[in-house]
């Protein structure tokens, strides 16, 4: 066994620090500014065409990891290739943003570490390293929010997610150390044989309240990731106070970490005990869809919005773990990867609107459909995606999602499971009414007539995100065949589910 | 005629060229609505090319329903996998069923297209919006896959959303968002219910004949009622139904005229066509227990509709109320369960397109010529605009059910059907026939004839404009062709609702 071999499955970890560690020197290297962007691109574009040659196209297989710590599976792929879409469409989107800022080099360098964080917490197998991920991706998501730092919103921003996510950080690793202490083990699959073999039935009474603690605590803790309610409250503030493209990046990328951490962890680890947490988990979703949705009709700051409309769509994403089937986690996966795409799309427009000094009001969004047809058209397709009207991507998503939900509660003592569908659908439509009260603002109110002009970086970035939504809501089937085949990959323990 | 083409496709396909096309002509605005015209005029001329080489077979209900690869009829049937993953395809087809809605559509379209000629705001817009909603209405008709039906189902919001927001009165905003809101929530019962019906099928297809075959041994009693307690609703608000009708008000008051043409003359016989084509094959024992509430339910909607079409001064409204009445027939002719009932719940969708075109449009001409359509201060125009007070007499005869005209061979068959089932309860909906005929002379009388009105300026009021003219008249033709001869469109919708019918063993 050489040294060679244990890196192997480190490469896109490696190759990302290595560009992250670049960047700060090529600042002082090179005057015009956009070359770093496109220095930062590069592996991310890499590692792009590699995820979608292995799982979509088939072309390779890459080597299994032989660090127990982490694996490579087709879950933690498409994970990965969720990362570094967003981050593309991030960077693509940033460097007419920030083209009066200083220090692009760190900028650059922190959102490569944040994706690679993200991408260890997605291939992690041991609570460790999925600690370790989570860490390096929320430090550097801190220090992006404060990117502005002499800017009083940015500042208080990063703050307040400092605080928060530190307060979350120990509760994950108190629930961490818990569980370690009940399993004796770190491993996500060495905590599912010790609970699901027990040595004794005394022992089983004697965990079982302790295990409970771990997982309230860990629900808790990847609870704050995503901003579920009531963990939700630093998610608003962050995200209209970060400079736009971060709040991007943690709408579309650091929330789906969350996501790949809850499913690891609720669904291997603590598989056996579902009976006990599923109902919180289900009381969870709910409120994170409702809550998210009816805060977000009320909001006139479009990052606001933005922000209430994620945590309304993490409650969606969260009732794959009540639920808890394969097919399930695919339509969790198939959510994650649609609202990576419209979600970040969205986040763009409110870049590219904020680049060009309009600002990030709703009110700022009137006629914009005469100022820039492609700009309102683009964020006319995000919106009804994000609404769930088809032939959209958002549509195809919460179809199947949904769907999970609905066939689960065929089998016996799980029918309340349907009310986790009727409550989605039911928030539905409650979402479109705020989003197409944009849609209403940009083509149907007077505005501003004067036309605006974007660069072509920018452009580039919004129309990948809007194409990814078309294609992949008219042609759904290679990401849903590739979603089911990760989440039966990942999770062979659980029900299949499949129609 | 066109063994091998797919011609369905091709006509889905003609107004979606179009509104791309139109789209994307940038400056050249003003050649909008000759391509929207032109498109879907070669789709009109398709579907009636289609139509004419439609075969019409003797109906199988003698024979059961079971026999054979297809569930329904089919013609012009193409199937293409779609999203193979989850077992769906797009598959689209023809019966007698949508077929005469399918050339209604194309029909409406080119007509509006044609009537809104003079649209000087966005034409480009609108132009384009108008034939993405055609693609929309049109690939509802055919659809035969869950899936895709569901796609075109919600296509269809947006451009109307669009019309009306856009290009719509003074409280266009508030209209949009309602009509957007109210049906989206009524189509997500229809979502909900279509993946509990994929489901508890275990067929693993999206396929509508396939899932209404396994239905017969797979669904429950209680599963059929719920679901299709679910699905009536969804559909309902579409139709719409009393109480879920307080939308179609609002929308049609603000909406431009064009789009309460295809808002009344289509987007209601979505609803109808819903219930036909999926509620009721698919789920015939929840239909059998619920057809009381169905029947109330159209009941009331015929009463309740006509009686609120009494008390409106806005001669669109009152319009638009009656629409509520008189598909409150369709739902009735359903209720009956009979042959002949169903056969004229679905003949009188398609009069009622046909003579809702026309009164929309001529609300429109008043609105246009005179400024208003308030009925109290209008009076007396048959002296300056002797056609287009003409034409409004005739429309509004033809849909109070003036024999030799379309609607009263409709009205008359569900009335029918009504006795064979409920005998004297006929009474019920036979009062809202008086109401009908009181509604419409009055308002005729007091906007159209009497002493010319001095409230409005007169002096340069103008009659119909060709683009105005044309395509009344062409529906004024139509109505009373089907109305001496409905027999063409009976003996097409007949083989396919025996299919229907003999799952209730009715005949």
């Amino acid at each position: 066994m050489e040294v060679w071999n244990y890196l192997e499955a480190l490469i896109p970890q490696l190759l990302l620090v290595l560009f992250a560690l670049l960047m700060p020197a090529c600042d002082y290297i090179f005057k015009d500014k956009r070359v770093l962007s496109v220095l930062a691109l590069a592996p991310l574009v890499g590692i792009a065409v590699a995820e979608i040659s292995w799982i979509f196209l088939d072309l390779w297989t890459p080597p299994a990891s032989m660090i127990s710590l982490i694996e490579v599976t087709p879950f933690s792929g498409l994970f990965m290739l969720v990362f570094v879409s967003v981050g593309i469409v991030v960077v693509l989107g940033s460097p007419e943003f920030i083209k009066s800022d200083r220090n692009h080099g760190e900028y650059y360098s922190l959102i490569l570490l944040a994706i690679t964080g993200m991408t260890i917490v997605a291939e992690a197998t041991d609570l460790i390293a999925l600690f370790v991920g989570l860490e390096i991706a929320g430090i550097s998501s801190f220090a992006l929010s404060g990117f502005r730092k002499s800017e009083k919103r940015s500042a208080e921003a990063a703050t307040k997610y400092f605080i928060v996510g530190g307060f979350s950080s120990a509760m994950t690793l108190f629930g961490i150390s818990i569980l370690y202490g009940v399993a004796g083990t770190t491993s996500i699959q060495g905590i599912f044989a010790a609970l699901s073999n027990p040595p004794s039935p005394q022992w089983v009474l004697d965990a079982d309240p302790i295990t409970m603690l771990a997982a309230v605590l860990l629900l808790a803790g990847f609870g704050f990731k995503i901003a579920a309610v009531p963990f939700h409250m630093w998610a608003p503030d962050v995200y209209e106070g970060a400079p736009t493209p971060v709040s991007g990046l943690l709408a579309a990328a650091s929330k789906k970490m969350g996501f790949a951490a809850l499913f690891k962890v609720f669904l291997v680890g603590l598989i056996v005990s579902k009976f006990q947490w599923e109902e919180a988990a289900a009381v969870l979703a709910i409120l994170t869809m409702t809550v998210g949705n009816l805060i977000a009709v009320s909001q006139t700051n479009m990052k606001r919005m933005l922000a209430y409309s994620s945590i309304a769509q993490a409650g969606y994403i969260l009732i794959v773990l009540p639920v808890g089937t394969q097919y399930a986690v695919a339509g969790g996966l198939f959510h994650i990867i649609t609202h990576a795409f419209m979600k970040s799309g969205a986040f763009m427009v409110v870049a590219a609107m904020g680049a060009v000094a309009i600002g990030e009001k709703l009110d700022d969004f009137k006629g914009l459909g005469r100022r820039s047809p492609w700009l309102a058209f683009a964020m006319t397709l995000f919106l009804l995606s994000l609404a769930g009207i088809p032939p959209l991507a958002g549509f195809a998503s919460k179809f199947v999602l949904f769907s999970s939900a609905v066939y689960a509660s065929f089998t016996p003592g799980a029918e309340w499971l349907v009310w986790l569908a009727i409550a989605g659908v039911l928030n539905s439509a409650l979402s479109l009414y705020y989003y197409a009260r944009v849609i209403k603002y940009m083509y149907m109110e007077k505005g501003p007539v004067e036309k605006i002009s974007l660069t072509p970086m920018l452009k580039i970035a919004v129309a990948i995100a809007a194409i990814m939504v078309v294609v992949i809501g008219l042609y759904p089937d290679a990401v849903v065949h590739a979603c089911e085949h990760a989440a039966s990959g990942a999770f062979p323990g659980l029900p299949g589910g499949f129609g | 005629m066109f063994e091998g083409i797919p011609m369905i496709s091709i006509i889905i396909l003609l107004p979606l060229i179009g509104s791309v096309i139109t789209f994307l002509l940038g400056k050249r605005e003003s050649y909008a609505k000759y391509v929207a015209l032109g498109f879907s005029a070669a789709a009109l001329v398709l579907s009636v090319l289609l139509a004419l080489s439609f075969a019409i077979e003797p109906s199988r209900s003698s024979t059961g329903f079971h026999e054979g690869d297809h569930f329904f009829d089919f013609q012009f049937y193409e199937k293409y996998e779609w999203i193979s993953s989850l077992g769906i395809s797009y598959t689209v087809g023809l019966d007698g069923i949508s077929l005469p809605l399918f050339v209604l559509t194309t029909l409406l379209c080119f007509l509006s297209i044609l009537f809104s000629w003079d649209t000087k705001l966005r034409p480009k817009e609108y132009f384009g919006l108008m034939q993405v909603l055609e693609v929309g209405v049109l690939g509802v008709f055919v659809s035969l896959d869950y899936f895709v039906f569901y796609v075109f189902w919600e296509i269809v919001l947006i451009p109307m959303y669009f019309m009306i927001g856009v290009w719509g009165g003074p409280k266009k905003d508030y209209a949009a968002i309602k009509f957007f809101i109210y049906t989206h929530i009524a189509s997500l019962a229809i979502l909900i219910s279509i993946m509990a019906m994929y489901f508890e099928s275990g067929v693993g297809t999206f396929d509508m004949e396939q899932i209404a075959r396994a239905a017969g041994t797979e669904f429950g009693r209680t599963f059929q009622i719920a679901i299709f307690a679910a699905m009536f609703f969804g559909f309902g608000v579409k139709v719409p139904m009393v109480p879920f009708h307080t939308w179609l008000p609002d929308a049609h008051v603000e909406a431009p005229t064009a789009g309460s043409v295809l808002l009344a003359g289509l987007l209601l016989k979505m609803g109808g066509y819903g219930i036909i084509r999926v509620a009721i094959p698919t789920l015939p024992v929840g239909a059998h227990e619920l057809v009381y509430v169905m029947a109330i339910i159209a009941i009331v909607s015929i009463l309740y509709g006509a009686i609120l079409c009494l008390a409106q001064k806005d001669l669109k409204k009152m319009v638009a109320y009656s629409s509520i009445s008189h598909m409150g027939f369709v739902l009735l002719g359903y209720a009956t369960f009979t042959q002949i009932g169903v056969v004229a719940g679905v003949f009188q969708m398609f009069a009622h397109g046909l003579v809702t075109a026309v009164l929309f449009m001529m609300c429109g001409v008043v609105q246009h010529k005179c400024g208003t359509r308030l009925i109290p201060s209008l009076g007396g125009l048959s002296k300056k605009m002797p056609i287009a007070a003409t034409m409004m007499t005739v429309g509004f005869l033809a849909s109070l059910g003036l024999p030799g005209l379309v609607s009263f061979a409709a009205e008359f068959m569900v009335l029918v059907s009504m006795f064979e089932t409920w005998a004297l309860w006929l009474f019920l909906p036979i009062i809202s026939v008086a109401i009908t005929a009181a509604y419409y002379l009055w308002a005729l009388q007091r906007s159209m004839f009497g002493p010319l009105t001095d409230k409005i300026d007169t002096t340069h009021l103008r009659d119909v404009d060709w683009y105005e003219g044309v395509p009344v008249g062409v529906l004024l033709f139509l109505i009373a062709i089907f109305g001496v001869f409905p027999m063409i469109i009976i003996q097409v919708i007949e083989p396919a609702v025996g299919i229907v019918t003999a799952l209730f063993g009715g005949g």
